[in-house]
């Protein structure tokens, strides 16, 4: 009697309920690649924090750093990427994405991103990211197709030569089911 | 000697761009009126929408400040220059709505009712900046270290330039030091006298030094003006860079000061002699090290940066 009530309380548990599931970013390494012709540099951040929530078959994701917790080796190129990149007054790069749920458990998991940077927003739409799991945790890697034009930053110069427009930035996280 | 001739030459190109500088570092400093534009976003309804993100650009596209809406979906946009901007609201699962604003000397008050988007609404426990625990340090907009920072850079932008073309004089006035003497009556005979025949090349090589040392003054001056930042400890190639000045700088007041004593000996028909035959070899070291200084500051360099990538 006992089993049969405890499987009719189980069957009415709606079936997207039972994929609800929060994470929280534990690890993060995110690196900017700065490319001129004298110079390759990279800029990287371990001050990344997140949380993804599923619910109703659906999950929303959120990644933001503050901007000025990259370096790039040396102090007067990060405060000079702060001040192109108008750092203080949007001090966080913040990242949305959602996707189905399903996705979840696929070795490649592809996002739609938008990139909160520099007072604008982009939108990258279909970016592949390599999944790998153990235990409770997840671990994502890829690469925003970031630019310089798609968040309307000016290119530093060096010897009047500007850098590259693009900025890929390469993404190293390891995110922790926190249910 | 390939580089040094390549920096020669771009440098020529760079008083060009003064003018805008200094125009950019006046504005930066003058104080001007703010305005600022706040308000609540609902949705059709009038209900309020936490999280929406507010941002207001230039008629040209540039981001000027952003806001997120609060729970009561309440926004501000504080620290505004009057003018004309465009205000865009876009919030989860509704379309992303523009309203052109224009903003005074007074604040302003904007209230914003966002449509549904016809694609399914995102999750309503989605995650939101507030839930990552940063601290409000950390996330909230900084418009003075902003005017900070863009002072720095064009203070160094002009240092950088200035000190790329000081290279000119410095390299020309160690390249006639050599040939730098009077010429005299007899010079050579066993009954020379000290009447001058020709002293132009003393006087050329002084006038490239007087030259030298004043644009190093300059060159020196933005660097030392130009603001720090506060919270921020300096490592990587820089400190290099700055070190070295503690060699370039006393040298090059060194050499301008064995260069006068030199010149007075040489003037008066004698040799120079004791401390200011250290001149050209001040001189020398005080180049290498201001040499040094501009490619420490460009390290690390991309040692294959001739080969065409992919």
């Amino acid at each position: 009697m006992k089993a049969a009530l405890l499987l009719l309380m189980v069957a009415a548990i709606p079936a997207g309920a039972q994929a609800d599931s929060q994470w929280v970013l534990e690890q993060s390494t995110l690196s900017y690649h700065m490319s001129h012709p004298m110079h390759e540099v990279d800029g990287v951040s371990h001050a990344a924090k997140g949380k993804g929530v599923c619910h109703d078959g659906q999950c929303d994701f959120l990644i933001a750093a503050p901007v000025r917790t990259f370096d790039s080796g040396d102090t007067n190129r990060d405060l000079h990427m702060l001040e192109t990149t108008k750092g203080a007054q949007f001090p966080m790069v913040v990242v949305k994405t959602h996707f189905p749920a399903s996705e979840l458990n696929d070795s490649t998991l592809y996002a739609d991103l938008e990139v909160q940077f520099a007072g604008q927003t982009a939108r990258y739409q279909h970016v592949a990211f390599q999944r790998s799991g153990q235990g409770k945790d997840v671990r994502i890697t890829g690469t925003m197709p970031a630019t310089c034009s798609d968040f309307k930053i000016e290119r530093p110069t060096f010897l009047t030569v500007p850098i590259k427009n693009e900025i890929p930035v390469k993404v190293e996280m390891t995110w922790r089911n926190a249910e | 000697m390939r580089r040094t001739t390549a920096l020669l030459a771009l440098s020529l190109f760079l008083p060009l761009g003064f003018s805008e500088i200094a125009g950019k570092v006046a504005a930066a400093q003058a104080p001007e009126a703010t305005g600022s534009v706040s308000g609540a976003v609902t949705d059709a309804s009038g209900t309020p929408v936490p999280h929406a993100v507010v941002v207001l650009k230039t008629a040209a596209g540039e981001g000027v400040a952003t806001a997120e809406s609060d729970a009561a979906g309440k926004f501000a946009l504080t620290h505004l220059r009057p003018g004309e901007y465009d205000l865009t609201v876009s919030g989860a699962g509704f379309a992303e709505k523009k309203v052109h604003v224009i903003v005074t000397g007074t604040p302003g008050l904007l209230d914003v009712a966002l449509s549904p988007q016809s694609q399914p609404p995102a999750n309503p426990s989605a995650p939101s900046l507030s839930d990552l625990g940063f601290s409000s340090q950390q996330t909230q907009a900084d418009p003075k270290l902003q005017a900070l920072l863009q002072k720095r850079t064009e203070m160094l932008r002009m240092h950088q330039r200035l000190g790329l073309i000081t290279t000119i004089p410095m390299v020309a006035t160690l390249f006639t030091g050599g040939e730098a003497k009077v010429e005299r009556e007899g010079e050579g005979t066993a009954t020379p006298n000290t009447r001058k025949v020709n002293d132009t090349n003393l006087n050329l090589h002084t006038a490239l030094g007087a030259v030298t040392g004043a644009m190093y003054g300059m060159t020196a001056s933005y660097a030392i003006r130009a603001p720090r930042v506060p919270g921020s400890h300096k490592h990587g190639a820089i400190r290099f860079h700055e070190a070295l000045a503690w060699v370039h700088g006393p040298g090059m007041l060194a050499t301008g000061v064995l260069g006068i004593m030199a010149y007075k000996q040489e003037s008066s028909g004698e040799h120079v002699h004791g401390i200011a035959s250290a001149h050209g070899p001040v001189a020398v070291i005080t180049t290498l090290a201001y040499g040094t200084s501009m490619i420490a500051v460009s390290w690390p360099i991309h040692v294959k940066f001739w080969e065409k990538k992919q």
